[in-house]
C-alpha cells in the first residue's frame, strides 16, 4: 500500500472514530431511544455498564421502585397511568431489561405489550380483580375471584374451562353454544334447544323409570350416553326415582 | 470473443454475486417465517470467524506461516468468506439502525465482490500458467513440484498483484470498520 493510501484510510477512519464518539446514538445506538429517553441520546453509559450491557440498577437509580406507576421520577403524580394498578411493586425480582428495551431496533424483537404474569409475586398472582376488570356479562356478574377454574395466565380467551366436567360435547351435542345456553347466559342452561329432547318425551321416559325429579338433566347425565348416569343423580334413589321395589 | 467473455468471466461473477443475495434473502425470510429473528442476531459470530479463519490463507501467502497447502488453504479462504460474508448479511438483515455497522457491512459487500473478481483473475491466470506447464516438465520437475510452481506463478501475475492493490485496502477498512461495531458491542451489549 503507497503511503498516500494509508494516510487517507487512516485519516477516514480517525473521522469515523470521532463520529463514534460525538454521535454514539447515530453511529453504534441500535435505532431511536424512547420519547422519554431522548436527553439520554448521548449518555449511552447513563443507563449501559461496560460490557455488561443495560443495567436494572441503573433504571431504578432513576426509576424508584416504590414508585413505578405512581410518580413520574421528577415526582409528580401520574396523570394517566398505562395500567389501572402499579405492579412493578409486586414482581419477583427488579430485571427491567426482560420487558423493556428503549432503543427501536431492540424493541422490534421483543413482544410488546406482553406481560409474563410469572414474573409476579405469588400472593399478587392469585388477585386478577386487582389488576383486571371482571366482563360486566351475566355470567361473569356472578362470580368474583378464581378465574383460574376457567381461564389461565396466557389469554382470556379461549377459556381453558372444561365443558366435559359438567357435560360432554361429543358428535351428537356438537352443537353452537346458544343451543343450549340461551342468550349466552351460560349460568343457565335447557336440554330443550333441540328436536331431539322435548319436554313430553323426557318427562314419559323418566315417569316410566319411576323418576319423578328430572328438571337439572346433567345432575344425572354427564353425556349423551343415557346409560352413563354419573352424576349427584346416580343416587337418584334419593333425588326423584320411586324404587319399584318397595 | 464476445461469448467467451461472457461465459467465462461475466456469467461465473454474476452467479457468485446473485448467489450471495439469494441465501441472504433466502435466509432473512427463513428467519422471520420460523420466527426465528434473534438468531439473526448471533450469526455475525459465525459469520466472523469464518472470515478470520480464511485469513490464514494470507498469512501463508507472505509465509507468515511455513505449512499447509496454498490450493487448499485458497479454497478455505473462497469459501470461508463467501459463506461468512452471507452469514453476516443475514445478521445485518435490512434493518438501519446504526451508521457504523451498515459501513461495515457495505465494506464487507465491496470486499466480497473484489474478492471474487481476485478469483476470476486468479482463474485467467491459471489458465495463462497452463500453458506454460509443458515448459516445466520439459525442465525435468516432478509433477507436485510443476504444480505449486504453477500455483505460485498464478497468483503473482502482474493482474494480480494489481489487483491486491484494490484488494487490501478495502480489506483493511471492512476490518476497522467491522472492529469498531465489534468493540461498540463488546461495551454496550449485556453479554452475561
Amino acid at each position: 500500500m503507497s503511503r498516500i493510501l494509508k494516510f487517507v484510510l487512516a485519516a477516514n477512519l480517525i473521522v469515523i472514530a470521532i463520529l463514534a464518539f460525538v454521535y454514539p446514538n447515530l453511529m453504534v445506538g441500535p435505532g431511536k431511544l424512547i420519547p422519554g429517553h431522548k436527553q439520554l441520546e448521548t449518555d449511552c453509559f447513563a443507563c449501559h455498564a461496560p460490557v455488561l450491557g443495560a443495567s436494572s440498577e441503573r433504571c431504578v437509580s432513576c426509576h424508584k421502585t416504590a414508585e413505578i406507576g405512581r410518580l413520574t421520577t421528577t415526582g409528580k403524580p401520574i396523570t394517566k397511568p398505562l395500567t389501572s394498578t402499579p405492579f412493578h411493586q409486586k414482581l419477583i425480582n427488579q430485571d427491567c431489561i426482560a420487558c423493556h428495551s428503549d432503543h427501536a431496533g431492540v424493541k422490534r424483537f421483543r413482544p410488546q405489550r406482553h406481560f409474563n404474569h410469572a414474573l409476579l409475586q405469588k400472593a399478587t398472582l392469585e388477585q386478577c380483580q386487582s389488576c383486571h376488570k371482571s366482563p360486566a356479562d351475566s355470567l361473569h356478574r356472578q362470580i368474583s375471584g378464581n378465574c383460574s377454574q376457567c381461564h389461565n395466565q396466557n389469554k382470556w380467551t379461549p377459556a381453558t374451562f372444561d365443558h366435559r366436567k359438567y357435560f360432554e360435547l361429543d358428535r351428537d351435542h356438537n352443537a353452537s353454544c346458544v343451543t343450549c345456553h340461551a342468550g349466552n347466559d351460560y349460568s343457565r342452561y335447557t336440554c330443550y334447544g333441540c328436536h331431539e329432547h322435548t319436554p313430553d318425551n323426557i318427562r314419559r321416559e323418566h315417569i316410566e323409570e319411576g323418576i319423578r325429579d328430572f328438571d337439572n338433566c346433567v345432575e344425572c347425565h354427564r353425556s349423551a350416553d343415557e346409560h352413563d348416569i354419573r352424576g349427584r343423580g346416580n343416587g337418584a334413589r334419593e333425588g326423584g326415582r320411586e324404587d319399584k321395589d318397595d | 470473443m464476445t461469448t467467451s467473455l461472457w461465459r467465462q468471466h461475466i456469467l461465473p461473477f454474476t452467479f457468485l454475486v446473485g448467489l450471495l443475495a439469494v441465501v441472504t434473502l433466502a435466509g432473512d425470510y427463513l428467519l422471520h417465517r420460523l420466527n426465528l429473528v434473534w438468531v439473526g442476531r448471533y450469526l455475525g459470530i459465525p459469520g466472523t470467524l469464518l472470515i478470520i479463519a480464511s485469513l490464514i490463507y494470507s498469512l501463508r501467502k507472505r509465509k507468515y506461516i511455513k505449512t499447509g497447502n496454498p490450493k487448499k488453504l485458497l479454497t478455505l479462504h473462497e469459501f470461508g468468506t463467501w459463506i461468512g460474508a452471507s452469514l453476516v448479511l443475514i445478521h445485518a438483515g435490512i434493518h438501519f439502525n446504526a451508521i457504523l455497522p451498515w459501513l461495515a457491512t457495505v465494506a464487507m459487500g465491496v470486499n466480497a465482490v473484489s474478492g471474487m473478481v481476485g478469483k476470476l483473475l486468479l482463474d485467467r491466470s491459471r489458465r495463462h500458467v497452463q500453458e506454460q506447464r509443458e515448459h516445466f516438465q520439459l525442465r525435468g520437475l516432478s509433477r507436485p513440484d510443476v504444480e505449486q510452481a504453477m500455483f505460485w506463478d498464478a497468483v503473482t501475475l502482474d493482474a494480480m498483484n494489481r489487483w491486491r492493490k484494490v484488494h487490501i485496502p478495502i480489506f483493511v477498512v471492512f476490518a476497522m470498520l467491522a472492529l469498531g461495531h465489534i468493540i461498540s458491542i463488546f461495551l454496550f451489549w449485556g453479554w452475561v
